[in-house]
C-alpha cells in the first residue's frame, strides 16, 4: 500500500538537509547562537565579578570617632579597595573622583560614634557613582550597603549582649509540601529552581514546531512552484504515500533541528544559572520533582503528536498556496497561535485563569505539549494523556484534509495567495 | 483497434471558464502527435487530463484502453508526463534525481541502472550529472527532464511544450532526442506546442486547437495542402479566422 515511501522519505531528507537555508537556520544557528549568547552572558558576568573584586570606594570621615574607624576597618577587610578621601565636602569629593574608578563614596557624618554610644540611631550616606549601565557599577554601592548592614547588626547584637531573640522575636522557617509530602526545602527556592529548569522547555517546543512548519510548507510549496509535484503525481506511486513521505522527511529534519536547538538552549541556560549561581543546591529527585521515565514518555508522545499536527497543518496550507512565499507567510501567521499559549504557560498557572480564557487556550492544540511539559514534572499524567488524545484527533482531521487535497486536482488548481483577489485557477 | 490515446467529447470547466469544449482526438500507437495552438487554447488542460492529474467535467479519455479516471493508477504505469517549464529538485544531483524517479518504475537494481544509464545517454549531460541541478542552465535542465520522461520507455510520453523557453541549439537537441527515442523504442508521444514550425518537423500528425476545441487535424502535409498554406502557422491563421 505504501510502496515507494522509503524512496520519497530519503529524497525529502536529502533535499531538505542540503538546503542551505534549512541547514543554517535550523542546525547551525541554534548550535552557534545559543552558546554564543551564553558565552557573551558568562563573559560579561565574569567581568562584572572581577571588577567587583578590584572595585574601590572612597570614604569621607567627618566623625573621626571609634565607630567610624571600626566601619572603615570592616570595609578594608573586604575585597574592596578603600581610600580615605582628603576632603570632608561631598560636593568637592564628587568632582575629585571623576577620573577615578571609584564606584561609591561613603560619608560618615559627624556624631556617628557619639550617637552609637548614646544608643541613638547613627546615619551613613552611601553615594553610588553613576557612569554607565554596567553590572559592576550597580554592585559597588550594594556591596557597601551590605557591609554597613552587617556592621549595624554586629553592633546591635553587641548591645543586646548577643541575645538574638531580642533582635528577631519571630523567625520564619520556609518549607514545602510536594505531592502530599512535607519537604524541608524553601518553597520560593524550589519554585525558582523548577522555573529556571523548565522555563526553557516551552520556548524550545515553540522553536521546533515553527521550524518544522516552515520546513514542510517550503517543501510542498516549492514542489508546486517547480512543478516537481505535478511530475511525481503522475508516477505509479500512491498520493497518500507522497504525503506521508513529505511528513516523515520533515519530521526527521525537524527532529535534528530540535535537538540542535535543545542542545544549544541547554548550554545557554547552563551559562545563565552558572553565572548567577543563586539557587541553593536542591536535589529535585529527592523531593520527587525529577521527571521519571513515564514523564519522559508522556512528554515525548505529546511532542510527537503536536509535531505531526503542525506538519499536517503546514502541508495542508501550503498545498493550496500560490507559491513558496505565500505558503511561508500563511504558516507564519499561524505561528501566532503558538506564541499565545507559550506566554500564558510560561508566566501563569493555566488553572488560575478565567474559565473562558482557559477553554480558549485548551482548544488550541499547541497548548497541550507545553502543558504536558509542566504536568510531566509534577507527575499529573491524566491531563497530559487527554491532551495527547485531543491533539491526535485534530491531527487525523487535518491529515484527512491534507490527503483530500493531495488526492484531488485541488492541489494543482487551487492557488491561495496573500494578495487581493480570488484564488487563481489555471486557464 | 486499441488507440494509444482516445479522447471523446472532452470538456473542462473552471468555474465559468470553459477550458475545453468538446475536444476529441485519437493517437495511434508509435506516432508522434502534436496538439498545437496559442496560449490558453486548452493544450495543457487536455494533457493534464490524459496524465490523470485533473478530471474532465464531461467526456472520456482512455490510454491504451484504460480509462484515465476510473483506472488512473493503471494509466500511471503506462505513461510518463513532462510538465511545461518544470524544474528538478535543486539540491539533488542530476543522477540522484534520475535515480529517485526511476525507483518508482524500476523493480530491480539492474533495471534501475539501465534506466539511469539510458537517461545519461539521452540527456548527453555525462559528467554534469554529478552536479546539483540548481547549477544547470535552462537547456540542461530540460534535457535532464526529457531524459527522465523517456528513460522508463513508457508506452505513452506526454510532453507539454518540450522546447518552450529554450534557445535554438537546445531546442534542436531536445527535438532530436524525442524523434530518435520514439523511432527506436516505438514510444507513442503526445506533445503540445505553440511553436507550429517546430511541430511541423517533429509530428506525424497534428491537431490545431483553439478555444478548447479542435479546429483542424491531419498530417502537416495534408493540412498545408488542404488550406493551400506554406506552413502550419498559415493553416492556423486560416482556420482560426485570423487570415
Amino acid at each position: 500500500m505504501l510502496e515507494g515511501l522509503g524512496n520519497v522519505v530519503v529524497k525529502e531528507v536529502r533535499e531538505l538537509a542540503r538546503d542551505p537555508k534549512i541547514l543554517i537556520g535550523m542546525i547551525v544557528v541554534p548550535l552557534l547562537m545559543f552558546p554564543l549568547m551564553g558565552f557573551a552572558f558568562r563573559t560579561s558576568m565574569q567581568i562584572a565579578v572581577e571588577s567587583v573584586k578590584t572595585m574601590s570606594i572612597g570614604v569621607i570621615d567627618q566623625d573621626e570617632g571609634m565607630y567610624a574607624q571600626a566601619l572603615f576597618d570592616i570595609f578594608s577587610a573586604s575585597n574592596l579597595t578603600v581610600i580615605k578621601l582628603p576632603t570632608t565636602d561631598v560636593e568637592q569629593a564628587a568632582k575629585d573622583i571623576q577620573e577615578s574608578n571609584m564606584t561609591a563614596v561613603v560619608v560618615i557624618p559627624e556624631g556617628f560614634s557619639q550617637n552609637i554610644t548614646n544608643d541613638l540611631q547613627a546615619k551613613v550616606h552611601v553615594y553610588g557613582v553613576f557612569r554607565g549601565m554596567g553590572l559592576a557599577e550597580a554592585s559597588g554601592p550594594e556591596a557597601v550597603v551590605s557591609l554597613v548592614n552587617a556592621f549595624s547588626r554586629f553592633l546591635a547584637l553587641d548591645k543586646v549582649e548577643q541575645n538574638q531573640a531580642i533582635l528577631d522575636p519571630v523567625s520564619v522557617s520556609q518549607e514545602s509540601i510536594v505531592k502530599g509530602k512535607v519537604v524541608s526545602v524553601s518553597h520560593s527556592a524550589l519554585s525558582s529552581l523548577v522555573l529556571s529548569q523548565y522555563i526553557g522547555l516551552p520556548v524550545a517546543i515553540i522553536v521546533m514546531l515553527i521550524l518544522a512548519m516552515q520546513i514542510a510548507a517550503t517543501s510542498v510549496a516549492s514542489e508546486k512552484e517547480e512543478k516537481t509535484l505535478e511530475t511525481i503525481l503522475t508516477m505509479p506511486v500512491g498520493r497518500f504515500t507522497i504525503l506521508l513521505g513529505k511528513l516523515a522527511g520533515s519530521v526527521v529534519v525537524a527532529a535534528v533541528g530540535a535537538l540542535a536547538g535543545v542542545v544549544g538552549f541547554n548550554y545557554y541556560m547552563g551559562s545563565y544559572t552558572a553565572a548567577f549561581a543563586t539557587q541553593p543546591s536542591i536535589d529535585l529527585a529527592s523531593v520527587g520533582l525529577a521527571p521519571t521515565l513515564t514523564a519522559y514518555l508522556v512528554l515525548g508522545a505529546s511532542l510527537f503528536v503536536a509535531l505531526l499536527f503542525a506538519l499536517a497543518l503546514a502541508i495542508a496550507i501550503s498545498s493550496i498556496a500560490e507559491d513558496v512565499r505565500s505558503a511561508q507567510a500563511i504558516v507564519g501567521y499561524f505561528s501566532f497561535i503558538l506564541y499565545v499559549p507559550m506566554i500564558f504557560i510560561m508566566y501563569t498557572d493555566i488553572s488560575m485563569l478565567p474559565l473562558t480564557l482557559r477553554l480558549v487556550l485548551l482548544a488550541v492544540p499547541f497548548t497541550h505539549p507545553m502543558l504536558a511539559a509542566r504536568a510531566a514534572v509534577l507527575g499529573e499524567y491524566t491531563m497530559a494523556v487527554l491532551g495527547i488524545v485531543y491533539v491526535s484527533v485534530f491531527t487525523v482531521v487535518v491529515l484527512y484534509v491534507a490527503a483530500r487535497i493531495f488526492t484531488t486536482e485541488k492541489i494543482l488548481t487551487m492557488r491561495l495567495r496573500l494578495r487581493r483577489g480570488k484564488p487563481r485557477r489555471e486557464e | 483497434m486499441v488507440w494509444a490515446v482516445e479522447a471523446k467529447d472532452l470538456s473542462k470547466l473552471y468555474g465559468e471558464i470553459r477550458a475545453l469544449d468538446g475536444l476529441s482526438f485519437r493517437v495511434e500507437e508509435g506516432e508522434i502527435y502534436g496538439l498545437i495552438g496559442p496560449n490558453g487554447a486548452g493544450k495543457t488542460t487536455a494533457l493534464r487530463i490524459v496524465s490523470t492529474l485533473i478530471l474532465p467535467t464531461s467526456g472520456t479519455v482512455s490510454v491504451l484502453g484504460r480509462d484515465v479516471v476510473t483506472e488512473a493508477s493503471e494509466v500511471r504505469k503506462l505513461i510518463s508526463y513532462l510538465p511545461e517549464e518544470a524544474g528538478a529538485y535543486k539540491n539533488l544531483s542530476g543522477r540522484e534525481y534520475l535515480k529517485f524517479m526511476a525507483k518508482f518504475s524500476g523493480t530491480n537494481k539492474t533495471d534501475l541502472k539501465e534506466m539511469v544509464a539510458d537517461a545519461a545517454e539521452i540527456s548527453g549531460l555525462s559528467e554534469r550529472l554529478k552536479d546539483r541541478t540548481k547549477t544547470y542552465s535552462k537547456g540542461m535542465k530540460r534535457r535532464l527532464l526529457v531524459a527522465r520522461a523517456l528513460m522508463t520507455k513508457p508506452k505513452l510520453a506526454v510532453l507539454d511544450e518540450p522546447t518552450s523557453g529554450l534557445d535554438v541549439l537546445h531546442s534542436y537537441h531536445v527535438r532530436g532526442i524525442i524523434k530518435q527515442h520514439a523511432e527506436k523504442h516505438g514510444v507513442t508521444i503526445l506533445l503540445s506546442s505553440h511553436n507550429m514550425l517546430e511541430v511541423e518537423h517533429l509530428c506525424n500528425r497534428v491537431a490545431l486547437i483553439n478555444k478548447g476545441r479542435i479546429v483542424a487535424e491531419g498530417t502537416p502535409a495534408e493540412l498545408k495542402g488542404k488550406y493551400k498554406a506554406a506552413n502550419l502557422e498559415e493553416v492556423f491563421a486560416e482556420v482560426a479566422g485570423l487570415a
